[in-house]
């Protein structure tokens, strides 16, 4: 039973899933905070290319995901600095860190030596349960079966959302995000809650792509996100920026990607280049929908997302 | 005790000196940043960048080769910049580019057979179309509901890149290349519906991408319209009060914005590539157009140049592998140029004073 | 006071000490706290949400039932019933604003200052508000209230300063003001006598308002019941404070605004649901109050700004193409007839000084001889010079057998040019005077709703 083709997908969808979670977890705080920041792709992939490279000098796998998590923060100022404090324009200043953060991570990629390209991994994360609970029917797979970052994953989940919305920094995030004006009336320090959960959003992201080198596929190659970044952007929207949604919302979207194999089991043939549609048709449809009618309240966006915010300037 | 006062200051003028010297200036301060990257991996950056002018123009062939390459970014870019002129956020002229291609490798597919004066006339025109339409899918939700374009642009980018592979390599479309048995490719468009090459591989495509730049130009600067768009992009308010229809100029330069996108697909499928062929044509070209939109400060002439400097740094992009640099080096080359331009607007805007704390301390009337 | 702007000059003294303010977080930390004319509400949170927001004291833990608790308690002791639970956006503007109160006394301020607070309330809410006021100054609080209602201030102050141009134009116990004394000194004492020609015959009524409501920014009514008339040859003032309704009545005459009730007729011609550029051609010509957001387009030059009415005919258009030569020289015109100074090609207008963007806005709308023009606030903000020229054209509008409607905050302006005065306040015509002899106490006292 547990061979089934519905369940195998299953696992599968949590696995493809799991660096759209962090990545759309990341870019929920930072939105959250008020910042669009579309460079998400570019971030992934600078953390993925950093923890294959430190795993690979030093066999420890858990130094490369310190060195994802840190150049994914890192990285992330190359939006943050513009869009916070020289107030530019969010779009493009996202735009440029995408468009950096694959030419840079490609770049590294290639003038290693040797290149990274094509080396086979030192070391990789795997499933860690190997029989025992895993074996129990459907629940043994689903829930057991995964390697340490999908656990981990859960528990950035969970914690982001407890975060979010019931600690007093969580608090502060969200009127940051709502209404920076009324946030800095009270004394909050708008500025720096939005340095930090940008680079957060960062960090996370950066977690997320080092899911592909050293778990997922595990190596390195260019651009091995593969759109990740992008979808997980849509995901934030299609997940009302609330963090348990998108785990469950990334698990569709990378269930949606492993579809062609299911649907080749059971025989019937879906163009693979329709179904990578999917996630993206999906993030505009709702948009539209959350737009139109008085629902938007509930599901909009923070009201303050992608403005630039000074006190004096009026 | 004297301290000092670094204030950041609201800027009135903009000299047209520094509306230059900012964007240059970014440029050259990523050429500097990626010299570091280059030496930091044991690259010579002096080496690269005179091997990258080298190729780009150091030789007829190189500057042919190069304005091949600007020929869709002046599409590209102008369609950005007209759109970001009336702060409509149109990042999808990728899509909006591939679009462009289907459609005008379809037309030139099924009217190959026409003289060449209407064959290519359909497929430039189906270009525009496809491009122009696939923007009105984010444009129509924008204007009626309010929608967000960023994201639905941004998204619908990826459909169109998803069908493009799907009518070569996932299905036996009609843009399939019934000859290729091995190995999935675009059926080559028939010689009349090609763009007639004027020198070397440059063909009508770059004369008909200046001549709309420059007709964008014109139309902002000289026409009835231009002036409502210019006031709008400036002032909504103020337009509105004006009795200017500000519905429907977002909507106009939207679709336009799509078409220009769409033209760049349709002028490389008549063009250098000669078919709808997805590899040769999934190229970042949108997102640079908006890089070079950027640099050229939302101006359709000044497209034009700018557009001729990225084409000659993606020209020179695989010519650097020949030196063992990875091409890479280009692209984060963009990333840093566009970063750095974007950030230098924050000079253009603001004014950086430092000066002596004033000492002075008034009486208080009781 | 409240750490929003920094002081370009003098001291904030604090029980003597010096104080620096950098945000708004250093005054709060200091004690002080001000309720804004414009709330600093999250929209999007709960009441009890907002209440907690930024205090130190406020746990890493969140406790719903420790912050509704917290809330209620509060609002039984002062007096200012709120639902915790319900999000800002629900509530109506009264209720707000005793969030904004309970913020700052859950923060324990010392010094509570309140900006226009019964702008936005019911005579009833405002009673409420000062027994909540005068709890809170029997717990030894102090309270700036900052109005320009004179009976408010008499009722609820021991100690009143009048400020006037930006500066302390003195200040008293409340023991010794009056209203009149109060209301001559918050608009001065010298007048230079009317340039105004004696009362001409006038014309045919070119503008008349009747019974006009128009709802403000938060969804009240900004103007109700409204009526009055402007004949040609004459220039009607409207007096009253900012934020009385002026702003809102002069841009639904304009267009720009929706008139929810009554009807506007310009030059005869009815003219409720006509949109702006209908009721320019019907002769209507508007210098609105917000020059660079309403009647200017900021970051365009004076060439293309100057066009902005008389663009879409001959002779600045040919077809769909424009003149430029024609447009320069238009606007060249216009610049040496009306004194613009500081201009220099294709600079942006912001960068004018507002003198000259009002002289620039007055000439494009004087220039196509509207029959009725209303000019609101012309001269705020301007220089001597340049009041004066402005001035003069309006008085030169009438001259013509134009009919003008001029909104000013300042009575000596209203005093020189009007033929007739009326007085808003709240929204509503509490009484018109003759322009000739007129009493600026009786209207100062008008314009502060004092009732007789």
């Amino acid at each position: 039973m547990n061979d089934s083709v519905l369940l195998l997908t299953l696992v599968a969808a949590i696995a493809s899933g799991t660096p759209l979670v962090f990545a759309a977890v990341g870019e929920i705080l930072t939105e959250r905070a008020g910042i669009l920041n579309l460079g998400v792709e570019g971030m992934m992939l600078v953390g993925a290319v950093s923890g294959f490279w430190a795993t690979l000098e030093t066999g420890n796998l858990t130094l490369g995901l310190i060195a994802a998590v840190v150049s994914g923060a890192l990285v992330s100022l190359v939006h943050a600095v513009p869009a916070i404090s020289l107030r530019v324009n969010q779009i493009v200043a996202g735009l440029a860190l995408a468009i950096f953060g694959r030419g840079l991570s490609t770049f590294i990629g290639r003038t290693g030596s040797p290149p990274l390209v094509g080396q086979p991994p030192r070391s990789s994360f795997e499933p860690i349960l190997d029989g025992g609970l895993a074996d129990i029917p459907v629940i043994g797979p689903l829930v057991f079966g995964h390697d340490p970052l999908v656990y981990l994953s859960w528990v950035v989940v969970a914690v982001s959302s407890w975060y979010l919305f019931r600690t007093r920094p969580g608090l502060e995030l969200r009127a940051t995000g709502e209404d920076p004006a009324a946030a800095d009336a009270a004394g909050v320090k708008v500025t720096r809650i939005r340095y930090i959960h940008t680079m957060i959003g960062g960090a996370l992201a950066g977690l997320g792509g080092a899911y592909f080198s050293l778990a997922l596929v595990p190596s390195w190659q260019d651009d091995i996100t593969a759109g990740a970044g992008w979808i997980a952007i849509g995901l934030v929207i299609f997940a009302s920026w609330r963090p348990w949604r998108a785990m469950f919302a990334a698990y569709l979207f990378g269930g949606v990607t492993r579809l062609n194999f299911t649907l080749q089991a059971y025989e019937v043939e879906v163009p693979s280049q329709i179904l990578a549609m999917l996630p993206f048709l999906l993030t505009i449809v709702v948009l539209i929908l959350i737009t139109s009618g008085r629902r938007a309240r509930f599901l909009g966006a923070p009201a303050a997302l992608g403005n630039p915010y000074s006190r004096e300037e009026r | 005790m004297n301290r000092w006062n670094v204030r950041v200051e609201p800027r009135g003028t903009v000299s047209p000196l520094l509306a230059v010297l900012v964007p240059l200036g970014s440029v050259l301060l990523a050429l500097f940043l990626g010299g570091v990257f280059l030496f930091l991996t044991d690259q010579h950056p002096g080496e690269v960048y005179v091997r990258m002018l080298d190729v780009s123009f150091g030789s007829a062939r190189g500057i042919s080769e190069t304005l091949v390459a600007s020929t869709p970014l002046v599409f590209t870019g102008v369609a950005a910049a007209i759109a970001f002129k009336l702060l409509v956020w149109n990042i999808g002229g990728e899509g909006q580019l591939y679009m462009g291609a289907i459609f005008a490798a379809g037309a030139g597919i099924a009217f190959g057979g026409a003289p060449p004066a209407i064959a290519l006339t359909l497929v430039l025109g189906a270009g525009a179309l496809g491009g122009a339409l696939f923007a009105g899918v984010a444009a129509v939700p924008r204007v009626t509901l309010g929608t967000n374009e960023i994201i639905t642009t941004l998204m619908l980018n990826f459909v169109a890149l998803q069908l493009m592979n799907y009518l070569v390599f996932g299905s036996f479309s009609p843009w399939r290349d019934p000859a290729a048995t091995n190995f999935p490719q675009g059926r080559p468009l028939p010689d009349n519906a090609s763009l007639p090459e004027i020198w070397r591989r440059v063909d009508l495509g770059l004369v008909i991408a200046v001549l709309i730049a420059l007709a964008f130009w014109w139309v902002i600067r000289s026409t009835r319209w231009g002036y409502e768009i210019r006031v709008t992009g400036d002032s909504p308010g103020t337009a509105r009060y004006a009795g200017i229809g500000v519905t429907r100029k977002v909507l106009a330069v939207f679709l336009l914005s799509g078409a220009a996108a769409g033209l760049a697909g349709a002028a490389l499928v008549a063009g250098p590539v000669g078919a709808l062929e997805p590899r040769s044509l999934a190229l970042n070209l949108g997102f640079t157009g908006i890089i070079v939109a950027a640099l050229a400060r939302l101006s359709p002439l000044g497209v034009i140049p700018v557009a001729v400097l990225l084409g000659a740094l993606n020209k020179a992009g695989p010519a650097l592998q020949t030196i063992r640099v990875p091409s890479s080096t280009v692209l984060m080359l963009q990333g840093l140029i566009l970063s750095l331009a974007i950030s230098g607007t924050f000079l253009l805007r603001h004014r950086i004073i430092v000066e002596r704390k004033p000492q002075t301390v008034e009486e208080v009337p009781a | 006071m409240a750490g929003l702007y920094r002081p370009d000059a003098g001291l904030v003294l604090l029980d003597g000490e010096e104080m620096h303010f950098r945000s708004p977080a250093d005054s709060l930390a200091a004690g002080i706290g001000m309720v804004y004319q414009h709330f600093k509400l999250v929209s999007n949170l709960t009441v009890a949400e907002n209440i907690v927001l930024g205090h130190p004291g406020t746990p890493f833990r969140l406790s719903r039932r420790r912050a509704r608790a917290l809330t209620v308690d509060l609002a039984e002791r002062y007096g200012l019933p709120v639902d915790p639970d319900a999000r800002i956006w629900q509530l109506s503007v009264g209720e707000q604003q005793r969030v904004e109160i309970l913020k700052l006394l859950h923060r324990d301020v010392r010094i509570l200052i309140l900006d226009e607070p019964t702008a936005v309330l019911t005579p009833q809410e405002a009673d409420a508000l000062f027994a909540t006021v005068r709890v809170m100054t029997g717990e030894g609080r102090a309270v700036v209230f900052v109005s320009h209602k004179l009976d408010e201030v008499m009722e609820i102050s021991d100690r009143i300063t009048v400020l006037r141009d930006g500066r302390n134009a003195g200040s008293l116990p409340v023991g010794e003001a009056d209203p009149a004394g109060l209301a001559r000194m918050m608009v001065g004492r010298e007048f230079s006598f009317p340039e105004r020609a004696g009362a001409l015959t006038t014309g045919e009524v070119v503008l008349a308002v009747e019974g006009v409501g128009v709802r403000g920014d938060r969804d009240l009514e900004a103007v109700s019941g409204v009526s009055f008339s402007v004949r040609e040859g004459e220039i009607v003032g409207v007096a009253g404070v900012s934020g009385n309704g002026q702003r809102e009545l002069a841009e639904a005459i304009a267009g720009v605004r929706r008139i929810v009730a009554g009807r506007v007729e310009i030059g005869g011609i009815d003219a409720t649901r006509l949109s702006p550029r209908r009721r320019i051609a019907a002769g209507l010509g508007f210098v609105p109050e917000d020059r660079l957001g309403m009647g200017l387009a900021p970051g365009l030059g004076i060439v293309d700004n100057l066009a902005l009415r008389g663009y879409r005919s001959p002779p600045m258009a040919r077809g769909p193409v424009l003149d430029h030569d024609e447009m320069e020289r238009h606007a060249d015109d216009l610049v040496e007839r009306f004194d613009v100074r500081g201009v220099r090609g294709r600079l942006p207008v912001r960068l004018l000084s507002g003198g000259n963007l009002q002289k620039a806005l007055l000439a494009r709308e004087i220039e196509h001889r509207p029959r009725a023009l209303i000019a609101a606030a012309p001269t705020r903000g301007l220089d001597v010079g340049a009041t004066t020229a402005v001035r003069s054209h309006l008085l030169a509008q009438r001259e013509s057998g134009a009919g003008v409607l001029l909104i000013s905050e300042d009575l000596e302006e209203l005093l020189a040019l009007s033929d007739r005065i009326l007085v808003i306040h709240a929204g509503e015509i509490v009484g018109e005077v003759p322009g000739e002899g007129a009493d600026p106490d009786e209207i100062g006292l008008m314009m502060a709703g004092v009732r007789r």
